[in-house]
């Protein structure tokens, strides 16, 4: 059977709409929030009905963000695990990042880089969710707690931020076809095989196909 | 030219005459004070209480000591809130010295108040804006001295040109040590640069009897928020997305899927 009629089920319709409510939550919680951190990109927040307004939403958006990626880690984080594969892989990402696939362990539903970017991503989540409810009740919290947090919030964000562009890049740009695991849901078995062997031997062991 | 208002703290006698005369001139609407066993009209400046006398009952050489300080903006000439504030136009340095807000441009995020090592500016709840004292810009603007000095019966308060009121207060050291106060001085702290509100104390090595910080500063947190973590943000994102960008002109998209038979 040739592969693109073949359907691999990569992401169930929870997943795909947990990650887009994640991807939409920290898409207006960064733009709202680069507005606030410079002057230069305060033009930003007339996009959102100006600086008084996302004062007030971006909180929010930041609480559903945090709340999503709780979703995710409740539903990934075993899988999301490292094996000895994976920091193999860790210690030769410059051959992925050069295309050298070859030289690299094998991956499973998720290769060693994906699996950094959703731990990194549960960590600066909670710095800004911590830093973040300090900022947001000044009158209430203690002034040393606000001092720690008004550093801490735009350097978690920093950081996140920039794993979420290499993320946009790789999702976009750089992966061919790995919208559509997002999108819809599956992919071929072999961007399955190509992209994550040990998790296409996985499928290809429970599925019954000649 | 700097201004300055000048608070000879040995001379107030504790009328709150400047409260009311802040309160009237700006409008404020009346908000009853607590009650905690002190003259003091309440514990802590307001968001629609901009001028609060404070009644610091204190222990000096064995007896009891009634110190009355007038407690404002201290109109820093390095702002805290300023450093801090990350809505542009918010809050505005005049030339003469006046740290003032601007409410229309006011987003209520209270940086403003992390920045500030006076704790002075206050959050709103019904406008979710701050407030503070404006040194009454609306008057000096038109040759006017601010409300509580206007008001001010014993000459505790004064203002004019920041030079002249530092002679003053310097001129009131002297007289203050020659009456016995060894330890008078002028409380113009050169940790935020020096401010446009100062003091004449007869005790200025201890200005936190007068409820007054001895060191204040802007935070290096503040400071790091407001210039060294935008030019490492600006380097990681501009560094992030043109290494992506250069990536894909380099090394292209990976290796595209096989449209051959499934293995």
């Amino acid at each position: 059977m040739k592969s693109n009629e073949v359907r691999v089920a990569r992401f169930d319709g929870y997943e795909r709409v947990m990650h887009w409510m994640a991807a939409l939550s920290f898409l207006y919680a960064a733009l709202t929030g680069l507005a606030i951190w410079s002057p230069v990109l305060y033009w930003m927040a007339a996009l959102s009905g100006g600086g008084f307004v996302i004062r007030g939403t971006h909180p929010w958006s930041g609480v559903l963000f945090t709340a999503v990626i709780g979703w995710m880690f409740a539903r990934w984080a075993k899988t999301m695990g490292l094996d000895a594969d994976d920091r193999v892989w860790l210690t030769r990402m410059d051959k992925y990042a050069t295309h050298q696939h070859d030289a690299l362990p094998e991956s499973g539903k998720f290769n060693a880089g994906q699996k950094m970017l959703f731990w990194s991503q549960v960590v600066t989540a909670l710095l800004l969710m911590v830093s973040g409810v300090v900022l947001w009740f000044p009158e209430w919290m203690p002034r040393s707690l606000r001092l720690v947090a008004i550093a801490m919030h735009p350097l978690a964000a920093i950081g996140s931020i920039a794993g979420i562009i290499v993320h946009i890049y790789m999702g976009t740009m750089s992966v061919p076809r790995s919208m559509r695991a997002m999108l819809l849901g599956w992919v071929t078995p072999n961007w399955a095989r190509l992209h994550h062997p040990k998790w296409y031997r996985e499928w290809r062991g429970s599925t019954n196909l000649r | 030219m700097l201004v300055a208002k000048l608070i000879d703290t040995t001379l107030c006698i504790g009328c709150k005459a400047c409260e009311v005369a802040c309160q009237e001139w700006n409008d404020q609407e009346y908000t009853l004070g607590t009650f905690n066993g002190s003259y003091q009209t309440m514990p802590d400046l307001a968001p629609n209480f901009w001028n609060l006398i404070k009644f610091n009952e204190v222990q000096r050489n064995g007896a009891e000591a009634w110190l009355m300080s007038k407690y404002q903006c201290m109109h820093c000439a390095d702002a805290g809130c300023l450093a801090a504030c990350p809505a542009p136009g918010a809050i505005t340095q005049l030339a003469n010295g006046t740290v003032d807000f601007v409410h229309e441009n006011c987003i209520g995020c209270g940086y403003c108040i992390t920045g500030c090592p006076f704790d002075v500016p206050k959050l709103s709840p019904a406008s979710k804006k701050v407030y503070k004292c404006s040194l009454c810009s609306d008057r000096t603007a038109v040759g006017l001295e601010p409300a509580c000095i206007k008001t001010c019966p014993t000459n505790c308060l004064t203002f004019g040109e920041r030079d002249e009121m530092i002679r003053v207060a310097e001129i009131r050291t002297r007289e203050l040590k020659a009456d016995g106060f060894k330890d008078a001085g002028i409380y113009n702290p050169a940790g935020v640069g020096g401010t446009n509100v100062i003091y004449v104390l007869n005790d200025a090595k201890q200005p936190e009897q007068y409820g007054l910080p001895k060191d204040p500063i802007i935070p290096w947190t503040v400071q790091l928020w407001k210039g060294p973590l935008k030019a490492l943000g600006a380097m990681v994102f501009m560094g992030s997305i043109l290494g992506a960008f250069f990536h894909y002109v380099v090394f292209g998209p990976q290796q595209e899927e096989a449209a051959d038979e499934v293995e």
